[in-house]
């Protein structure tokens, strides 16, 4: 199998890439659905969600690419990530006019038990351990 | 009396629970993922399956108030499970359990969004 060649194959990238996978899909879903079906309720959250869905996207390629030595994607997209995250949160907190319906990322992502306000910080923590850890292209 | 499909989805969170807590046993003690954890997997997704066919019946009457979103989570149901096996095949690391510990929370997850999207 080619990935076992490419990809180490283990560690807890691979949970990380479960997780990042879960809510591509999640938020992807949730996005396409609301903006077809009921976008005058509240564009700019379900917008938001869009781009928490692509965000998640990035991020599994990211985080793939990381888990092989190649650590500088992820080293900026976990840092977007995290900054969507708390951009969002905390205007949805402060400016809830501007959200009739909630998003992805609405309070810190309490829609999702803020599994969204934690993934970035243990994927940043995953890759600073990466980092540290001789990479498998040098070898 | 709740609906057959209902009393499906009390098992189907049920085992998800036991699954994930398994697994996450498993890892915790660091040993390698032994076969019954991917047999428990398995079974809860055959479970899964069944329920996405009591599902069905949803569609009989009125219908779903959102088609979209219920047929989003029926067919997320069934998909989320074989591809997270699909990802740690042939990785029996403990890392791997914990893949099916997130997978195992997350159907469960989707069979109570799938009850609540019902009607």
């Amino acid at each position: 199998m080619s990935e076992s060649i490419t990809a180490p194959r283990t560690g807890p990238h691979k949970v990380l890439l479960a997780f990042y996978a879960l809510f591509t899909v999640a938020a992807g879903a949730r996005a396409l659905v609301q903006l077809t079906t009921q976008y005058d309720e509240a564009p700019v959250a379900y917008w938001l969600s869009l781009a928490a869905a692509v965000t998640y996207a990035l991020g599994w390629y990211a985080i793939r690419e990381a888990s092989v030595g190649r650590t500088g994607f992820a080293s900026v997209m976990l840092w977007i990530e995290l900054a969507g995250v708390l951009t969002v949160g905390t205007l949805s907190l402060v400016e809830p006019d501007w959200f009739p319906d909630a998003s992805v990322w609405s309070d810190y992502g309490i829609g999702y038990g803020f599994v969204p306000a934690v993934l970035p910080v243990a994927g940043l923590l995953w890759l600073r351990h990466q980092k540290r850890a001789p990479s498998p292209a040098d070898v | 009396m709740p609906s057959v499909s209902t009393q499906i989805t009390f098992i189907v969170v049920g085992y998800a629970v036991l699954v994930a807590v398994l697994a996450l046993v498993v890892a915790l003690r660091k040993q390698e993922r032994p076969g019954w954890l991917d047999q428990l997997a398995w079974m809860l997704e055959a479970l899964l399956v069944v329920r996405a066919l009591a599902g069905l019946g949803a569609f009989s009457g009125d219908g779903p108030p959102s088609t979209s979103t219920y047929v989003g989570y029926l067919i997320a149901s069934v998909c989320v499970l074989p591809i997270a096996m699909k990802s740690i095949e042939g990785d029996r690391a403990s890392w791997s359990s914990v893949v099916i510990t997130v997978a195992a929370v997350a159907v469960g997850v989707v069979a109570v969004r799938l009850e609540m999207t019902a009607a």
